[in-house]
């Protein structure tokens, strides 16, 4: 940072702040909408101005189980996250070399993506019942997940081993390293950033997931389809609240993650300096 | 739970006290399983759309009976799927009338056999006899309760004619709708179905996008209107499809429609922010819209209701045990407290004499019988819904429940009209 | 051993794909020639009249305009939105750690859930909304806008601002392995910031852009939940199709209709794919 800027550089930013206007957008109506008074709805006008509705979030609620179907939602998007992360990155690892059947996997996975969600959820649902197994979201929802996240997990692998340099493995293995150690030592390392983005990136679509999960939750629903089918009664601004909340939370672990980060290396590079 | 297992019986006593002789009578012939009380909790796994699964029943059934209760909130759509592909995903399923007319010749309902309600006799006979409880018969166009209430036999695929020992489901809860307006924003008199289809509501009216309900509404417009005459307008032929659709894609095109609402708070929204006046809508709907302090009517109209009903019934699935504390459950529903619970939502409840032990005369009267308030009406979770003085809207039990009209069906001809239907809404 | 090792490498992807994925589908094509009745929802029967009716009907057609055109529409806006953000955060922002804040900033709405973000789409942009009141303050307009909410325009604006993110992630992605050295070269030998862009920088990302247009283009297609909620249910799209019938329990022709709208979204990726070899480019 601190280096000349172009006006290209300002042009740029001014895009990058607007889209994030824009995306935070719903998010500023349902923080100031989360703050109604007792009587308020979902919508404007506001009807005074309280805390009455954080409150209600941790009631029981009258209709809905928000509690639990955020922590199922939460273990869901954490287990998709670590299963996408090692089955994508293994089969990044085996689509750098040719193998039977590749083509055909390849293609299986783009398929998988495209595949309208909703036959897919049908599909699982559906043979569930018929092998007379139950769905649950740790089992059928979860399968259901992978088949979306993981698709997106293989492209990302892709575009990052498309420009891996097998020199590096190679010199790692010349000076003698194990399979196994030239990917901890060598691979791991160059794709890790890769590998968190597809960890961000299969935990946000596994949370926010509706029409693959829909039907082969079983019993228990996550927390995008208990929120729907809360809206199949009156819904109150608990769930505005709850958004306001998880918004706040995001901000604070990240903020401080980040801050932690870059002090953690201030202090690591300090004694070098000295 | 270890309270509820030492006080078993002096617990039913307690309960069942509060009832009437007869009904104590009723109960004692029928009786309930003591074995269940030995072993762990019984959990029962309730799946509906979250029209009546309230927190609120779950805990007061875990307080009478040690229940516990878990709900799967579905959209109605989904019901209908998760009982026919799904059916081993609950234990109990709260039910539309019309979707048990889709879901029992998939063969996953066992029905309910009625030796075992206790209160079966007390049932308003709209879904013993089709009759309501002065014996007037009641409107039989679109899926009327009575034609979908009986099986052959216990678990059964098709519909008795007449009453038989096995309901399909016991019924829970019915009401009869009508359009909802916001009367600060129309600021005149809404007296026919007509209205949702004029001119002056042109981008402020909506609809609901549940084809087998919206179908109703549409047809009770269009029959208002003149424009179509329906031998039975809950069983169309495929012309008679083909006309209403007509002229409610004409309505949309010149733009008469905002929106189309799936969910039940969608039409709360819609209603509460203004952008509709005038749409089809369900009882605590308006309830919730004017609990934000906005006006909003459930207007009565010449033409007549639109009903529906809604039961408990178990699947195929269900063990020895399982049936027996659905049954029990079943048994408690009608018993009295929820029918209360469910009255003050605007609702009405099947089994009616025990609800009115848990009401107020206030409430009572407020409710079921037409009267004016006498004191502050209060919602179940205790806010404020009417001061004293207030009227329900469309009045009494009888004046409502008497003009029903029709009753939210499945047609015939229901695989051409859902196509119609989807083209309308595609148009 | 090494010569196993692909196989097993790709066996829990495999695994997962053919349980989750292929033998669901393939029972979701085999459903596509049953018949069906009102009252029975599946009658095994090798029928094709689930095709005809799909083929056969205008509404077919009507609604796969509708979706291709919204499909278009979205898939160009991310496509220019995505890669001017992403080349901004790999170019422009050189410190990682503000990179991965920018990212993660950009992330933080989607852990609210849609379902949420949805509903706040009404008040944000309704008559009453924030959009109209601020308009109508400022004296920009006289009456609210109707077509803020409710109409095609309100479901673009939602694909582009639930998607983008998917487009600047691969994007970003491949920009990533760009060596700046070779855009410094560029400018050193006298390519101007136009040329470098159109040279150096979209040809390398093109992976990145193929993969991110490929989530778009297979999500838009197939969606239902937002044309709905945005498009106040008077906008039809092929996924929506497919549900209404699914919730019919006309399961045979919403069988049928996937299967062709799987074919036609894999037509437009195959399309896609050979303009940029997705596989030999990497």
């Amino acid at each position: 940072m601190g280096e000349r800027r172009s006006a290209s550089f300002y042009l740029l930013l001014a895009v990058f702040t607007l889209f994030v206007l824009f995306i935070y957008g719903p998010i500023l109506t349902i923080v100031v909408l989360s703050f109604q008074g007792p009587t308020g709805g979902l919508v404007f006008p506001m009807r005074g101005v309280s805390l009455h509705w954080f409150a209600e979030l941790f009631r029981p609620q009258s209709i809905g189980d928000i509690g639990g179907a955020f922590q199922r939602s939460l273990a869901l998007g954490l287990i998709t996250m670590v299963l996408t992360v090692l089955f994508s990155f293994l089969a990044g690892l085996a689509f750098r070399r040719r193998f039977r059947g590749a083509t055909l996997l390849f293609y299986i996975a783009i398929a998988s993506l495209i595949m309208p969600s909703i036959v897919v959820s049908l599909g699982i649902g559906a043979a569930f019942e018929l092998l007379g197994m139950p769905r649950n979201w740790y089992g059928s929802a979860l399968g259901a997940h992978l088949t979306w996240t993981l698709p997106f997990g293989l492209l990302i692998m892709f575009a990052v081993f498309n420009r891996f340099n097998p020199a590096y493995e190679e010199a790692a293995r010349d000076q003698g390293a194990s399979g196994w150690q030239t990917i901890r030592h060598v691979v791991l390392p160059i794709v890790a950033p890769s590998l968190l983005g597809v960890a961000l990136f299969s935990f946000t679509l596994s949370y926010d997931e509706v029409a693959r999960s829909s039907q082969a939750t079983g019993f228990e629903n996550t927390l995008p389809l208990e929120l729907l089918a809360m809206q199949t009664n009156a819904t109150t601004p608990v769930i505005y609240a709850l958004g306001t909340l998880t918004t706040a939370l995001s901000f604070i672990v990240i903020v401080t993650t980040i801050t932690g980060v870059l002090w953690l290396r201030r202090r690591a590079a300090r004694p070098r300096t000295r | 739970m270890s309270e509820q297992t030492k006080t078993e019986g002096t617990g039913i006593t307690r309960r069942r006290a509060l009832e009437t002789t007869a009904l104590a009578a009723a109960t004692a012939i029928v009786g309930f399983p003591t074995v269940l009380r030995a072993q762990e909790p019984v959990t029962l796994r309730i799946a509906g759309t979250g029209v009546n699964a309230y927190n609120e029943i779950a805990e007061k059934a875990k307080e009478d009976l040690g229940f516990n209760i878990q709900y799967t909130t579905l959209v109605s759509d989904d019901v209908v799927k998760r009982a026919v592909t799904q059916p081993t995903s609950f234990d109990l399923l709260d039910v539309e009338y019309w979707m048990i007319k889709k879901i029992v010749p998939a063969g996953t309902l066992l029905g309910m056999d009625t030796k075992r309600i206790a209160l079966f006799d007390e049932i308003v006979p709209i879904f013993t006899k089709g009759e309501l409880p002065d014996g007037t018969k009641i409107a039989d166009q679109g899926t009327a309760p009575f034609e979908v209430s009986f099986l052959e036999e216990e678990g059964g695929k098709t519909f008795a004619s007449g009453a038989t020992e096995f309901m399909t489901a016991i019924p829970t809860v019915y009401n009869a709708d009508t359009l909802g307006i916001r009367p600060d924003l129309i600021g005149r008199p809404i007296e026919s179905w007509t209205e949702l289809l004029n001119p002056e509501f042109q981008g402020k009216a909506s609809i609901l996008n549940i084809p087998s309900i919206g179908i109703m509404d549409a047809a009770m417009v269009c029959e208002a209107m003149g424009a179509v005459t329906y031998a039975d307008k809950g069983n169309m032929t495929k012309e008679e499809i083909d006309q209403t659709i007509a002229i409610l894609t004409e309505a949309k095109k010149d733009g008469q429609f905002r929106a189309f609402w799936k969910d039940f708070n969608e039409s709360v929204n819609l209603m509460a922010s203004g952008e509709v006046v005038i749409q089809s809508m369900w009882s605590p709907a308006v309830t919730a819209v004017r609990q934000q302090g906005i006006p909003c009517v459930y207007q009565p109209l010449k033409e007549g209701y639109r009903a529906w009903a809604a039961g408990l019934t178990v699947p195929v699935h269900l063990d020895d045990r399982m049936r027996d504390a659905a049954y029990e459950f079943v048994n408690w529903y009608i018993s009295g407290w929820v029918g209360a619970f469910l009255n003050r939502q605007g609702y009405y409840t099947a089994v009616l004499e025990t609800a009115e032990e848990y009401m107020t005369p206030n409430e009572w009267g407020f409710w079921m019988e037409g009267q004016p308030a006498t004191a502050p009406i209060l919602s179940p979770t205790g806010e404020l819904l009417d001061e004293p003085g207030a009227v329900r809207d469309g009045g009494s039990y009888w004046e409502r429940m008497g003009a029903v009209a029709c009753w939210n069906a499945v047609m015939d001809e229901d695989r051409y009209m859902v196509r119609k239907w989807n083209e309308f809404i595609a148009a | 051993m090494r010569a196993l090792a692909p196989y097993l490498q790709a066996l829990p992807l495999a695994l997962v794909f053919a349980t989750f994925f292929l033998v669901p589908v393939s029972l979701v094509v085999v459903v596509s020639f049953f018949d069906y009745q009102t009252y029975q929802v599946l009658i095994p029967d090798f029928v094709f009249f689930n095709y005809v009716d799909v083929f056969t009907s205008n509404v077919t057609y009507r609604t796969y305009l509708n979706t291709l055109k919204f499909c278009l529409l979205t898939w160009a806006i991310t496509l220019i939105l995505g890669f001017t953000i992403a080349y901004f955060l790999a170019f422009e922002i050189r410190s990682v750690p503000l990179q991965i804040f920018c990212f993660l900033l950009c992330t933080i709405p989607f852990w609210t859930s849609n379902v949420i973000r949805m509903i706040a789409w009404i008040p944000f942009l309704g008559r009453n909304g924030l959009v109209n009141e601020t308009l109508l303050a400022w004296g920009v307009i006289d009456a609210p806008i109707d077509w803020l909410l409710y109409s095609d325009f309100t479901v673009v604006l939602g694909y582009v601002h639930l998607y983008t993110l998917f487009m600047i992630v691969p994007i970003f992605n491949s920009m990533l392995r760009i060596d700046p050295a070779l855009l410094e070269a560029a400018r050193d030998q006298g390519a101007s910031a136009f040329q470098v862009l159109t040279n150096v920088v979209i040809p390398l990302a093109k992976p990145g852009i193929a993969i991110g247009s490929i989530f778009v283009v297979a999500i838009v297609m197939g969606d239902f939940v937002t044309v709905n909620v945005l498009g106040g249910g008077q906008i039809a799209s092929v996924g929506k199709t497919i549900a209404t019938e699914l919730s019919y329990l006309q399961f045979p022709p919403a069988a049928a209709n996937a299967v062709v709208l799987l074919g036609v979204t894999i037509l437009m990726i195959l399309a896609l794919i050979r303009i940029v070899d997705i596989r030999k480019e990497l």
